[in-house]
């Protein structure tokens, strides 16, 4: 078995009569969850303290009398843990009673339905006859915490991961349960908003429906969903996400069919070297950032042109500029870097740029995951090219300009050949444009500010006539 | 009075809690004997041969509780419990009201003995004049020289903190005792690590209760052997207890570990109230399995016997209840207050207390199904053995002693939607 290498001594211990091989001072819970033993849990939670709050994951350990809480039971040698004794079967049943208690069960109208942890434990471990007959207490329901979040305190189990988040994570400390016994609920600091910016976690972390994103709410039922491996664009940070694209069997037909190339939410990746299990609010709205007016139809001087007659201009006006120049987009990847610096490297004199810069009310850098770079591939742009920017005075008569962002006024009266995904406004149209694919809609890979290499796929098709900057290059 | 030794030893005047007061009946003559000419590991010593043991509820031998910390530690704490706060007890604060310095002197001792810096007296919020006197009795002891830098030319400081509760009952319990001094929400903590080990601010820390402490100068001043002449085989010393209930003369009383039950009621209180017959009695607090009549025959107030008998002599409260009680009634009272104390951070203990209210409260408004009192001993399953803290089982456990002992009432109750008795709690 695999273990890290690292101080403390090794041990040996049985988990329902399986020999495990541990390191000192880990905890049952985290050993069962390595060697694939299930042990419930709902409060656990590998990046935050131990609340042991849930009790879900009491099991049986010989020579003690009572159940212990797996998550707060730090291995010793010799110790034998059964987790699925009697003992531990009925106290999960219990337990399971005690937190359905209050519940609503409206999974029929919850978000979370289909990803939720009370719902898939209530499935496997609440084989019980329910006892209560009392009546459901009544708290907040459908309570917006921020314009991001919505709140259901009668959905919350209590566990307490939102609240250690704020504290221990995004360290805001903007949320606290407050009230005591069955009173006890989950409460936002008192005359603020949650303004975390890093608030939406809370919402992928919450094992029940109660905390939900206001974004996502009654978008899509999670079945119909898949998820494709991305990175986030937002900054040099690179955080691994996952898009939510409707899964091909659930195709709606006919009359919203637009439902079908929507990437309804993103959340976090877990990835230990770049971000963790976290992910910052631009993260959560990355689908957002590209729900912009795109460029769809090749251009010259602004007239629509086929594909072929725009990659022609382009061609002949770079072979009859006396001094061309390039300015390389940080949002491109690391392949179509290479196709770029292999085709037109030695053509054309090359100078960088970061396409986007902070924007007014944004987090600009924090000690967490957000960095002051807004662009994804800066690393590899300047590994490659180097960090010169563009010199209008250096008399430069033709620009390729890839990338978006950019007031073609700069380039000291330069013809401009742009490749760009996005619509913009400038005074003169470009001498020829040519539509290339945003992140989306290609695979490849990005180097984050620590040089860290990253794997992006595609998400959706491109539209007929967009182009992949990388298959252009060879035809210029 | 005949065992009124430790604590009742003297005359309770207008002025018996004052500095002078307690210099007069021989106070702090103890710590002098012990700075002057004792090590800290010899009052500890001294402590472990007395055979005391916590007087709190638990019954944990104090001076093997003070030999499990880790003295080379460069920073260890001393807590006093003194949130008093179980159903029924009032004997700490009688000690703060009339002897506070007794206190003060046994937390310097045994500071002294764990080499404390600083101590906490964490104090029931709800006490007042206690916490008025507490204040005083800290100012005429710094001033004395008792508390501070260097006390007595010793060369040894100790200061006291006094610190109010907010008012949870939980906060008793030691590990939330310790979050509600860090200045977060009174939330017992998981164990391990115990206090011992890693407890207030991550240092090793020691929580004893007030009475405990106020032992301490008793046996330092007259010796641990005399101190261990009293008391049974197990059990040394004496122990105030407090009756309360449906006697004639409710009131505390210093007593011998090991003395009969029966006499407490019937020759030290009076009897119980209107001449009625006796139902029964809780004999440590609410927490604590009740006992029926019959059950109490032969008991003595010590810590074993009263477990023989399958109850806990816990902090020494002995509630009496008179024949024609509702007991139905009487557990809503319990229940109601178990459900408003649970501190609502673990589930077992959160969700079990309310629901176990709800379902009694809804049998003594008569609105009782079949079916009941099943869920009840269902719940307490549930909740026993699986909270955080010691909260859950306190609360289940009356529960599971009342609808055992006193199941006939419950059903009567249910059946017939009235009190198998004059449904009365007061006499």
């Amino acid at each position: 078995m695999a273990v890290s290498k690292s101080e403390g001594a090794m041990i040996e211990l049985k988990i329902d009569n399986q020999i495990v091989e541990v390191q000192e001072g880990e905890t049952v819970l985290q050993v069962a969850l390595r060697s694939g033993i299930e042990i419930p849990s709902f409060c656990y939670h590998p990046c935050m303290s131990i609340a042991g709050n849930c009790r879900i994951c009491l099991v049986q350990v010989n020579g003690r009398p009572k159940l212990m809480p797996a998550c707060n039971l730090p291995v010793t040698p010799g110790m034998e843990i059964e987790t699925h004794s009697n003992a531990v079967i009925e106290a999960r049943k219990a337990i399971m009673q005690f937190i359905s208690l209050n519940h609503p069960g409206d999974c029929g109208i919850c978000d979370k339905a289909g990803e939720c942890k009370l719902q898939e434990y209530h499935m496997r471990y609440g084989d019980y006859d329910p006892l209560s007959i009392e009546p459901k207490s009544r708290m907040p329901k459908f309570y917006n915490l921020s314009e991001r979040i919505l709140l259901d305190n009668e959905r919350c189990i209590l566990c307490s991961r939102c609240v250690r988040f704020t504290r221990e994570i995004s360290k805001t400390n903007q949320l606290g349960i407050v009230e005591r016994g069955s009173h006890s609920r989950v409460e936002r600091l008192e005359c603020a908003t949650f303004d975390d910016p890093y608030s939406d976690n809370v919402v992928v972390n919450c094992p029940t429906g109660a905390l939900l994103s206001r974004d996502f709410l009654y978008k899509s039922r999670i079945w119909y969903l898949e998820t494709v491996r991305s990175i986030c664009t937002g900054c040099a940070r690179g955080c691994s996400v996952n898009v939510w694209r409707r899964n091909k069997n659930w195709y709606v037909r006919g009359s919203g069919a637009d439902k079908n190339l929507l990437a309804y939410r993103i959340s976090p990746l877990d990835n230990p070297e770049i971000n963790g299990p976290w992910l910052c609010n631009k993260g959560f709205d990355l689908h957002k950032l590209t729900a912009k007016p795109r460029v769809l139809a090749p251009a010259i001087a602004g007239r629509d042109v086929t594909i072929d007659e725009a990659i022609e201009a382009a061609r002949q006006m770079l072979a009859d500029a006396k001094k061309p120049a390039a300015i390389v987009s940080a949002h491109a990847s690391n392949e179509e870097l290479e196709t770029f610096k292999n085709a037109l490297g030695d053509r054309v004199a090359i100078y960088t740029r970061q396409d986007y810069q902070p924007e007014a009310g944004e987090v600009v850098e924090d000690s967490f995951l957000i960095k002051a770079d807004k662009n994804p591939n800066s690393y590899s742009v300047q590994a490659l090219f180097g960090n010169q920017p563009f010199d209008a005075g250096k008399g430069h008569d033709l620009v390729l300009l890839w990338g978006d962002n950019l007031d073609y006024a700069s380039l000291g009266g330069a013809r401009v050949i742009h490749l760009s995904s996005f619509e913009e406004s400038q005074e003169q149209p470009a001498s020829v444009l040519i539509p290339i694919s945003t992140f989306f809609e290609r695979s490849g890979s990005f180097c984050n500010f620590e040089g860290t290499r990253n794997n992006f796929e595609k998400v959706f098709d491109k539209p007929t006539l967009v182009q992949h900057a990388g298959d252009l290059f060879g035809r210029l | 009075m005949t065992d009124a030794r430790v604590f009742f030893n003297f005359e309770v005047t207008a002025d018996s809690h004052t500095l002078s007061a307690y210099k007069s009946r021989g106070g702090y003559q103890a710590l002098e004997k012990a700075l002057k000419g004792m090590q800290p590991i010899d009052v500890e010593n001294e402590v472990k041969a007395s055979g005391l043991r916590g007087r709190g509820g638990a019954g944990f031998a104090t001076g093997v509780k003070w030999s499990f910390v880790n003295k080379q530690s460069p920073v260890i704490y001393l807590c006093c419990n003194a949130d008093e706060g179980e159903p029924g007890t009032y004997k700490d604060r009688w000690i703060f009201e009339h002897s506070p310095h007794q206190l003060i002197e046994g937390m310097i001792l045994a500071s002294y003995a764990l080499h404390v810096r600083h101590a906490f007296i964490y104090i029931r919020g709800e006490f007042d004049l206690p916490w008025r006197r507490l204040l005083v009795a800290l100012k005429e002891a710094r001033e004395a020289g008792y508390l501070g830098e260097n006390i007595l030319g010793s060369g040894y400081s100790c200061d006291l903190i006094p610190h109010q509760g907010g008012g949870a009952y939980v906060c008793g319990e030691e590990s939330s005792l310790i979050s509600s001094l860090e200045g977060f929400k009174g939330y017992p903590k998981n164990k391990p690590p115990f206090p011992a080990v890693k407890g207030l601010y991550e240092a090793p820390t020691v929580i004893n209760n007030v009475e405990t402490l106020a032992n301490v100068p008793w046996i330092i001043a007259n010796g641990a052997a005399t101190y261990a002449e009293m008391g049974t085989e197990k059990n040394k010393g004496t122990k105030i207890f407090g009756v309360s209930g449906h006697v004639v003369k409710p009131h505390l009383m210093e007593l011998t570990l090991g003395y009969p039950l029966k006499k407490v009621i019937y020759e030290d209180c009076g009897g119980i109230l209107g001449g009625k017959a006796l139902k029964a009695v809780i004999p440590g607090g609410s927490s604590s399995p009740i006992l029926k009549a019959s059950e109490i025959e032969n008991i003595t107030l010590d810590i074993e016997t009263v477990a023989a008998a399958g109850s806990m002599l816990g902090s020494g409260a002995i509630i009496v209840i008179a024949e024609g009680t509702c007991m139905v009634r009487l557990l809503q009272v319990l229940t109601r207050f178990y459900a408003h104390e649970s501190c609502g951070q673990c589930t077992p203990c959160r969700e079990g207390t309310a629901w176990m209210n709800k379902i009694v409260t809804r049998i003594s408004q008569g609105k009782g199904r079949k079916g009941d009192i099943e869920s009840l001993e269902c719940i307490t399953k549930g909740i026993m053995g699986n909270t955080v803290c010691a909260l859950g089982d306190a609360a289940a456990m009356p529960v599971v002693n009342f609808v055992k002992k006193y199941r006939d009432e419950f059903e009567y109750f249910i059946e017939h939607g009235r009190s198998m008795n004059d449904g009365r709690l007061e006499i």
